[in-house]
Parts: C-alpha cells; structure tokens; sequence
C-alpha cells in the first residue's frame, strides 16, 4: 500500500491551521468539482481532494495521522504499525464531500476503525449505499447487454477495521436504458453494521458518444448522405440505422438538413424515442469532363442563383 | 453471490425511490429531503400516495447535498448552482444534437 500525502493533495503546509485546510479545499473543490472541470480525470482528483480533507478536517484523524505517517512520503510503500491507532477514537464516516466507500485502501486502513457509534454493541443500521457511473454504448439500450463494473468494497474483518477489496460485478443493463438514468442494484452497497442490511448501488448511466448516431433523451438523430437529384426529385432511399436497414421515402423538393422522423425507431421504452434522419447533401465532384458538363448544362438551363432565393445577393 | 453472477438492477424510472431511500443515496436523513421537498429545492414526482423520486431528481439531490456539505452552501444557493449546472447541461445536449462539439 501507498502512503498519501494528505497535505501534499491539498497543498498545505503540515502546519496548516483548520481555516487554512478548509479554505484549501473549496478552492480544489471548486477546480476538480466533476460537475465544473473538463479535466478527464476531475472525479479521481476531487476524490482524493475529497479523502485528503476528511483526514485533516477531523483532529482526531488528524493527530493520528500526523503520528503514523511522521517521515514518509508520497508514494512510499506504507503498512502501518500494529495497533497504532490505540488511544484515538474515530469512525469510518466521510467528509464532507464524499462518502466513505469512495475512498482509497490507504484511508481505510487507517481510519477504518469501527470505533464510535458505528462499533457500538447492538447498534444496528442500514449499510451505505454507493454510486458510480457506467459507460455504455447506444447498442446496449437499444438490445440491452450484460457488462462488466470493478467495484472497491469495504469489509469488516472481526476485529471490526474496514478493508477494501475489489470485486466485479457483471450487472445486466436493461433494454431501453436512457442516458442520465440511474440502475440501482439492491444489496450491493455496503455491508450494514449489527445484523442491518448491506446499502444499494446506484449505477448512473452514461452513453459513449456514437461516430454516427446523436442522442437527445430517447431521441437518436442521423445524419444521411444524400445526391442533389434525390433532394430536388424524391424517392426511395435504403438507410442504415441502428436498429436495421430501412426503406425511406424522401419528398420531392427537399433541401439539405430537413430532417424526416421515423416514429418509436429511438429508443425503446414506455414510450419510445424517435429517429430523425438529417438530410445531408453530398455534391459529386467536377473531375471529369462529363461531370464539368452536366454542371456547365445545369447552370446554363436551370438560371439558379440561391443567393437571389435567400433575399440576398450575398 | 459469486463473481461470476448476473445482478440485475431496476431502473428508476420503472421503481421511483421514497423519501427515506433518497436521503438515503443521499446520506442525508429524511428530515433534509422534507425541508428541501418543502423549500421546492429538490423536485419529485407526485403521486397520489407520496412523493417518488426519479434518476433526474435523484441526481439534483446528490448535487444539491454535495455543494451543501462541500462548500458549507446556503441551501438556495446550492439549488441556484444545481439550477445552472442543469441549464449548461441543456445546452451542451441541444449543441451535440445540432452535431457541434462543446467543449
């Protein structure tokens, strides 16, 4: 196991006062909130921010801390010294801003005591529920899918410290699935304390963006390559959509971007989403001289100027 | 429960959390779901029996607790952070939906 530096986080010196670790981390808080930053990595960055604060907001975890970890460093291989935590009471609860099945091995190891009221003799309660986010491609709520997720678990061993174990869960995601939508997984959050039953887990879900297909709620938009000819003279198309090849009717005088919509073909569910197909024109290239031709010939014959037909002479 | 097993979940939409299942996905005690219900900071679905509680309004939850406890937040406040949270994130769909690139 890893030694964190928990000052090193969140940029303090060892000698911090309260307000001055507080007043750190709303600043990184406000940096890594994964609802703000762009950084790819802001969820991990605010987690450890997160953890790092709930071992230096609370004196207890504090002092222990300053004890046991007094000469190592960031990154240096860490076991801390049997029965180190004697004469400190503290109990597994998060920080502010973060649950305590979010944090790391490190911190468990550490703080996972189950001192204080979670350690108290026939005291009962309901386990913590978790939440994480999967990531999922547009197929799998179209036809539903079975995938993978790595969890981290804290266990109680029977001298009632946490440990964190990693378990893989295979979770079956339902057909119909939007994005956004949550799947909550009774009992496998964790463990409840006294004989009380294990918290939830709560999986956010998240679609990867498509390279062909857009999604709006249950709504999926394509867009569709179209010649001139087939805009300007209608007519039968075949197109390949998510959910299988099918035949569409273009309306004669269409102009690029005019979307058709084709009812209950999104994605599946009470009441299904729809697909919108996005004409897009795709002009072939004057690269030979019949095609220079037939362009010279439309110019000529056809008299178009769409500026004019835009209102302008642009 | 083995490694190798299947869970399967219930979406939210279909089995909508009570008031005590939020506060709890939201550890929060079920006090601070009825004195923001009542405030209108949180959102439900209404039925005829009580208030359920939906992935979005969950989410909204999490958020508005998360930027309460970080930032020792006045509750309006964080619901006004939530508020634009959820308005930027409306703004990025309608741009990914027109094909633009929003970040």
């Amino acid at each position: 196991m890893e030694f964190r530096d928990y000052y090193q986080v969140l940029g303090v010196e060892r000698s911090a006062s309260a307000d001055e670790i507080k007043r750190a981390y709303r600043k990184l808080a406000r940096k890594y909130h994964p609802d703000v930053s762009k950084a790819p990595d802001a969820e991990q960055r605010m987690q450890a921010v997160n953890e790092a604060y709930a071992a230096l907001s609370d004196p207890e975890k504090r002092a222990a801390y300053d004890q046991v970890g007094r000469g190592f460093h960031a990154g240096q291989e860490f076991r801390p010294p049997p029965d180190w935590d004697a004469g400190f009471e503290f109990s597994f609860g998060g920080g502010p801003g973060g649950q305590a099945g979010d944090f790391s091995d490190f911190f468990s190891t550490l703080f996972g005591g189950m001192g204080g009221a979670g350690g108290q003799r026939g005291f009962r309660t309901h386990g913590e529920d978790h939440h994480a986010k999967i990531m999922i491609d547009l197929e799998d709520a179209l036809h539903g899918a079975t995938r993978a997720i790595a969890l981290r678990v804290p266990t109680v061993d029977p001298r009632g410290h946490v440990a964190v174990r990693e378990r893989t869960l295979h979770v079956k995601i339902p057909r119909g699935v939007a994005d956004g939508q949550q799947i909550r997984l009774a009992g496998q959050g964790s463990p409840g304390l006294g004989g009380g039953p294990p918290g939830d887990l709560y999986l956010e879900v998240r679609f990867h963006p498509h390279p062909r297909f857009r999604v709006d709620g249950r709504d999926i938009l394509q867009s569709v390559p179209v010649a001139p000819w087939e805009l300007a003279l209608g007519g039968a198309i075949e197109v390949a959509t998510p959910g299988g090849t099918v035949q569409v009717k273009i309306p004669p005088g269409s102009q690029t971007g005019r979307k058709l919509r084709l009812k209950g073909r999104g994605i599946p569910g009470t009441t299904p989403g729809d697909l919108y197909l996005e004409l897009q024109v795709v002009l072939p290239p004057a690269d030979s001289d019949k095609a220079r031709e037939l362009y010279e010939s439309m110019a000529r014959e056809l008299a178009f100027d769409p500026r004019r037909a835009a209102g302008g002479r642009g | 429960m083995t490694d190798n097993d299947i869970v399967t979940g219930l979406v939210l939409e279909d089995a909508a959390l009570t008031i005590d299942e939020l506060a709890r996905a939201c550890g929060a005690d079920p006090g601070w779901v009825v004195a923001h219900l009542e405030a209108g900071i949180l959102t439900c679905v209404v039925t005829e029996a009580a208030p359920r509680f939906t992935s979005r309004d969950l989410q909204r939850a999490r958020r508005v607790r998360s930027l309460e406890r970080t930032f020792e937040a006045d509750p309006e406040l964080a619901a006004m952070v939530a508020d634009l949270i959820d308005e930027v994130e409306r703004l990025r769909t309608r741009l990914r939906r027109a094909g633009l690139a929003c970040d």
